[in-house]
């Protein structure tokens, strides 16, 4: 038979390439190292519910794949015309159908997919189950997540921060996820699956983490100018370390040294200046500097931005300090942990940071924070320009160190 | 070829003659057919959003002017009877058609303006209830989702009629120009029954269902 | 017609129209150019019309494919400072936007006006006037729509434009209004489009032809305009309710003031739903044409592919939420469109599996039309594989929003339906033009493309799994997505220089064609519809006579047929069986300006809306003054072309000339009133509102 041979050797080099790029596919997304966001190195049971129900499905689809695209170089070659063919005398048979083959090749697929199916209910069903969890209340802004949790269930709201969420180790967690204006999506790769943070409504994403460390998040849902960079982190500790964590962000941070003149000058600063946006639990503008903590952020925060102190339109920045990165998840607040979460996937971070800060990224964030992230303060999205003085970013700089 | 063809046809698909179309059906009625089959889901989706608004604002704690539901203010009688002249004028545009039908071009113009009186009617009565929701009741057009979507819906149907009313208005007048087919009247006339029966609906979802 | 023909009852005071050239009315006399740029602006033919949509849709192609290197520049290294996040998101909305309602549909609208009819041996549309109204609407929309580049920027809501992110509150420019009204725009003249070739192909067909003996190709696209029909009007409330909200202050979108956010998302996706099949059944259907005539045998289960197109146009309708799957929405809902969205992958593998079935045992000539197809037979497996993929809604969680989503609806559209057009392209040009496309640059064209593509789109699988997030202006050097974006902007600029070589290749090709004035005959490729029966280029009537249809594939059965062993062999040849485009006395449908008049009146209708209301009120005198010159016009110019009588004798008994009348020529006759108050005036009400 004419072709035959060629056909037999094109269809192996087919393969080969055609299994070279699956093999190259398959080796560069199994590397979870210096991947942070990657969706195939599952950390928690959810994460990992999805990895073995989309693996058989990758196995399947790529089965497929190389099939059609191998049958596909087959027939090019087996069925190529010859030179010497003459029109209306070389003509193949004309078939015009087979329809038992094609009623098979509509009811294999079916069945096999009929098949997938059924593990696609039961993940589905799976994924919003979980034990005894935690809740933890994730509010989307542009272009930063808030968290809020109410650890006694009573509604009142014990911590607020920001960007970065802590959560114990071998919990689940049932992530209450709203947004106060646009929709964004929270997403924590390595724990599960992506769930869109819809304003006037309130979604629920469960998680849980098997192994402490730091794991990043990115939004998901287009969210206006600066979506590219809204990043979050989650951290997860060892229980012990977790209560460490919930005493230290439960009680008010250490007043800055009488004698650190920097300091409380920045705390002034930052009530005429920063407050407006930003709140530090129970820091009375009334009272004069330095100024007392209260412990519990203040029930109405959030209710109005018209109310200094209880803004609630910018981070919380309290305990700003104990979160290992700032400027929405974007930036390392610690020396020695990596701005796109590379390197090691995670880095196990402690309950309370006792590393060197980055003060550079600070000030660089006060100095020009439109050179980090883009903003538009103008229409009230994001943090505007101060032009704040050398002397005003070292002052602020310094009662800001002091959060912890 | 030519015999071939006239031989064949004979046990084609087409019914009577092949004169006429692939369908039987004129291009013109079909392509209204298949417009109105998408003006369907527009009116469809204009229905869904009223219906998912219709109760909302009330529903929302602290919502300002949130206690203004169109539904409130309905005036059932006068709207049921702005609505039967509606569906009376679908009655003369029939009138109008079968007339056409008999060559009877007087009384094919004398129903044609009859069903422009009528939906002219059913537009003033249309406008005059907007103005009592909007001067007496306080129901802006964007008070709240309800009122918005109340008026964006009964607004889209009022400038279909106010379209029909043109169409008709426009029949008479070249009705006195040119020669008139009497399916050029079926095609509107097809056009003004679905906007009435479009009416039917709203009316029943937006003004009877609780 | 059948109206005319049933001696429609007159008016007994009415004059004879055909001495209406005197009354009034005649002032809007029909233009009588056929020459020249103004045989262009005033024609109803198809075939202008079509040529029209693919000029510039292609020119729309390369701002387009501008737009794609700017943002394939950017991302070709970390932390890129080349554009600005908020040109980026620009750029990105504007490509994806244009790409979609700017090229894929109208190219596949460009294929749809000059085949159809061909193909179903009719002599025009069933509209020829609408037919052009639907072509300058869309254009001044795109038009429209493209102006806001110099008119305070770009809509940057991506091209999906959720909710509450387009609001005035968040996105405060003029680029989501030029959104919301081109779409508008560009929808009224894709209805129009799309009630006239449904109307068409559903009446319009040669005697015989009956529906399961149309082309593939004609299916397809039939099946595409019966979606139009029903998505448009879904997508049109959604904007309308969104210009509602941005103009005059409503808040159907709006949370804080009651409105649900979710109501565009289901909106926008029932709509973009089957929007994705809108895209890609046109392609199918070209590859449907170009396998068979080049492995030399009919299509392998027609009644399946037939039978799968249907299919796949049904159950578009039903797998929108797909693209919600973490939006937020119950369980149950998500368990049914995810399993719905699983089983649409079948009539769609049955399509590759019968293309393969089709090659197997053909005699294959790979010339550049062949290759492109049999590529998309390739590339749109692998973009099918992974739609599979996150149609299982757990998976999808962690695919969605991310870079694999990016290559999945890239293998679809651009290895789906822009290979396909491609493969068209190379196909019919000689049909169009007269002469053919180079195929040593289309070889040229074909290999750069395909290794682009997959060079480009390839790579973006891996960084979607690893979690490159889409929509992004930027990323850091350290999360591994560096290596592979660089690989992907490289494969995009030899995309880029693919195009190119297409461009040579169409100037080239025409070069040489003045040069050398070969005439590809009107049966270049030896293929099996009736397009192919007719001189290249078509003549302006189409057919000398209407053929009448006895077979599927009616142009291969009266060329070969087979001998007593079942062996296929010739019986005639094509130069018998051709038509010689030489009968002159066919009485084409007038020509007409209204149209464009107004077409022109809805962008300023639109600017309008935008900047000032005053500036609406001459686009609202041309629409009323377009609208009544339209219904007032003349639908035949009385002086100015062929009557019933003329007719050449000889091209049949009297009742076959008749019956090609009644077909193609005499569209308008008798019965324009109802069409142009019925067609244009209504499909206005759609954005009558909003003026």
């Amino acid at each position: 038979m004419r072709n035959k041979r060629s056909a037999t050797i094109w269809t192996g080099i087919a393969l080969v390439v055609v299994l070279f790029f699956g093999w190259l596919l398959v080796r560069d997304i199994g590397l979870p190292g210096g991947r942070a966001l990657t969706t195939l190195s599952p950390q928690g049971p959810k994460a990992q519910e999805i990895q073995n129900l989309i693996i058989p499905v990758f196995l399947v689809a790529g089965l497929v794949f190389v099939l059609v695209q191998v049958g596909l170089v087959w027939l090019v070659v087996r069925f190529r015309r010859h030179k010497d063919d003459r029109d209306g005398v070389d003509e193949p048979e004309q078939v015009h159908g087979n329809t038992k083959l094609e009623i098979g090749w509509t009811i294999v697929p079916a069945a096999v997919l009929a098949v997938l199916a059924v593990f696609n209910v039961q993940t589905t069903l799976a994924m919003d189950n979980a034990d005894d969890p935690l809740e933890i209340t994730v509010i989307g802004n542009q272009w930063w997540w808030e968290y809020r949790y109410d650890l006694e269930g009573d509604g009142v709201v014990d911590i607020i921060t920001a960007n970065d969420a802590a959560i114990p180790v071998g919990r689940d967690i049932v992530f209450k996820i709203q947004s106060n204006d646009v929709i964004h999506s929270f997403w924590i790769p390595a724990l599960a699956g992506k769930m869109d943070a819809v304003p006037g409504r309130t979604h629920q994403r469960v998680m849980r983490a098997d192994e402490p460390g730091i794991y990043q998040g990115q939004c998901t849902e287009y969210c206006g100018l600066s979506h590219g960079v809204m990043r979050m982190q989650v951290t997860a500790y060892e229980p012990d370390d977790y209560d460490t964590w919930i005493e230290a962000m439960t009680t008010a941070p250490a007043q800055p040294d009488p004698d650190d003149e920097l300091a409380i000058a920045g705390q002034e600063l930052f009530v005429t200046q920063c407050s407006f946006c930003h709140q530090v639990n129970g820091l009375d503008p009334n009272s004069s500097a330095p100024f007392e903590y209260s412990d519990l952020p203040d029930p109405d925060y959030g209710a109005s931005i018209d109310i200094p102190l209880a803004s609630g339109n910018a981070p919380n920045m309290t305990h700003f300090m104990m979160r290992p990165y700032m400027v929405g998840g974007l930036l390392p607040a610690y020396e020695g942990l990596s701005r796109g979460g590379g390197g090691d996937q995670r880095t196990v971070a402690e309950p309370i940071p006792s590393g060197t800060p980055e003060e550079n990224n600070l000030k660089q964030w006060l100095r020009e924070p439109e050179s980090i992230k883009p903003m538009n303060p103008d229409n009230n999205q994001g943090m505007p320009n101060y032009n704040l003085t050398e002397e005003q970013i070292e002052q602020l700089t310094a009662y800001l160190l002091t959060l912890k | 070829m030519g015999d071939l063809m006239y031989e064949e046809v004979e046990d084609l698909e087409f019914p009577d003659d092949i004169h006429v179309t692939s369908t039987g059906i004129s291009n013109e009625k079909l392509g209204m057919w298949v417009y109105l089959a998408s003006d369907c889901l527009l009116f469809g989706g204009m229905i869904s959003t009223y219906l998912i608004y219709k109760n909302r604002p009330a529903q929302i704690e602290g919502l300002e002017g949130g206690d203004i539901i169109p539904s409130q203010f309905f005036d059932i009688p006068f709207t049921s009877m702005t609505s039967f002249i509606l569906l009376m004028s679908s009655l003369t545009m029939v009138l109008s058609v079968n007339a056409i039908m008999r060559g009877d071009m007087v009384r094919m113009r004398l129903w044609l303006v009859a069903t422009t009186v009528l939906g002219s009617m059913f537009l003033a009565g249309q406008a005059y209830e907007f103005t009592i929701f909007y001067f007496d009741d306080g129901l802006g057009f964007t008070t709240n989702v309800a009122t918005s979507a109340f008026y964006a819906l009964t607004g889209l149907h009022g400038v279909h009629v106010l379209i029909g009313v043109i169409m008709l208005l426009t029949m008479v007048g070249i009705s006195y120009r040119r020669k008139m087919h009497a399916e050029a009247v079926e095609v509107v006339g097809l056009y003004w029954h679905f906007v009435d029966i479009v009416w039917v609906v709203i009316f029943t979802v937006v003004y009877l269902i609780p | 017609m059948a109206i005319t023909e049933q001696t429609p009852l007159e008016l007994t005071t009415g004059e004879d129209r055909t001495s209406s050239a005197g009354d009034p009315m005649g002032v809007f006399a029909r233009p009588r150019a056929n020459t020249g740029w103004r045989s262009w602006v005033n024609t109803v033919d198809h075939k202008k019309i079509g040529i029209m949509y693919g000029v510039a849709s292609f020119f729309f192609f390369l701002v387009a494919g501008v737009e794609a290197l700017m943002i394939r520049t950017q991302l070709a290294v970390p932390g890129s400072q080349l554009l600005s996040a908020d040109l980026y998101n620009q750029v990105f909305t504007m490509h994806g936007v244009t790409m979609v309602f700017m090229v894929v549909m109208p190219l596949a609208a460009a294929f749809a006006n000059y085949l159809l009819p061909l193909q179903i041996g009719a002599r025009d549309v069933s509209f020829p006037r609408m037919n052009a109204l639907s072509l300058w609407i869309w254009l001044s929309g795109a038009i429209f729509f493209n102006t806001s580049w110099f008119l305070g920027g770009g809509a940057d809501g991506g091209w999906f434009n959720y909710a509450p992110n387009a609001s005035v509150t968040f996105s405060p420019g003029f680029g989501i209004d030029f959104y919301a009204i081109g779409l508008i725009i560009m929808g009224i003249g894709s209805t129009v489009s799309a009630v006239n070739l449904t109307v068409t192909v559903l009446n319009m067909r040669a005697p015989g032809m009956t529906l399961m003996k149309m082309p593939v190709f004609t299916w397809m696209m039939f099946i595409t305009q019966v979606l139009l029909v029903f998505a448009l009007p879904v997508i049109t409330v959604a904007l309308l309710l969104l210009s509602f909200d941005r103009i005059f202050d409503a808040a159907f979108f709006d949370a804080s003031k009651g409105g649900d956010p979710f109501l565009w998302q289901h909106l926008f996706w029932i709509f973009g739903h089957p929007e994705v099949y809108i895209m890609v059944l046109p392609a199918f259907g070209i590859v449907s044409e170009v396998i068979p005539v080049f492995s030399r045998k009919p299509i392998f289960g027609y009644p399946f592919m037939v039978g799968s197109g249907i299919a796949i146009g049904f159950m578009g309708w039903g797998v929108w939420a797909h693209h919600m799957f973490a939006s937020g929405m119950g369980q149950m809902s998500i368990l049914a469109f995810s399993l719905a969205t699983l089983f649409i992958a079948v009539p769609t593998g049955v399509k590759v599996l019968n293309w393969l079935a089709t090659m197997y045992g053909g005699r294959l000539r790979f010339n550049t039309a062949m290759l492109f197809s049999v590529a998309l037979v390739g590339m749109f497996t692998i973009g099918g594989l992974s739609g599979v993929s996150h149609a299982f809604a757990p998976a999808d969680t962690q695919q969605t929003d991310t870079y694999y989503i990016v290559a999945h609806f890239h293998y679809v559209l651009f290895g789906g339906a822009l290979l396909g057009l491609f493969s068209g392209m190379y196909f019919w040009w000689p049909k169009v033009f007269g002469h053919f496309l180079g195929e040593r640059l289309g070889k040229w064209h074909f290999w750069l493309t395909l290794i682009g593509f997959n060079l480009t789109f390839g790579p973006q699988h891996i960084l979607g799994l690893q979690g490159m997030m889409r929509r992004t202006y930027t990323y850091f050097d350290d999360q591994g997505f560096s290596t592979w974006n660089l690989v992907s902007t490289i494969g995009s600029y030899i995309i880029a220089i693919s195009v190119l070589v297409f461009m040579w290749n169409m100037g080239a090709s025409y070069r040489k064609h003045r040069r050398e004035r070969v005439d590809p005959g009107p049966d270049p490729w030896d293929a099996r519809s009736l397009e192919w029966m007719v001189p290249s280029p078509t003549p302006e009537h189409n057919f000398d006579e209407t053929p009448v249809v006895e077979e599927f594939d009616e142009f291969w059965h009266r060329k070969y047929g087979h001998d007593e062993n079942g062996r296929l062999v010739r019986i005639a040849k094509t130069s018998d069986v051709a038509q010689t485009g030489q009968n002159a006395n066919v009485h084409l449908p007038s020509p007409s300006y209204w149209p464009l008049v107004i077409a022109i009146s809805m962008p300023l209708i639109g600017y309008g809306l935008i900047f000032n209301l005053w500036w609406a009120v001459p686009g609202a005198i041309l629409l009323i003054a377009g609208c009544y010159g339209w219904v007032m016009e003349p639908s035949t110019d009385p002086a100015g072309g062929h009557h019933h009588d003329d007719h050449d004798p000889e091209a049949g008994p009297p009742d076959a000339a008749v019956a090609e009348l009644a077909k193609g020529e005499d569209l308008e006759t008798g019965m324009s009133n109802g069409t142009d108050d019925g067609g244009p005036e209504s499909s206005t009400t759609e954005e009558a509102p909003v003026g």
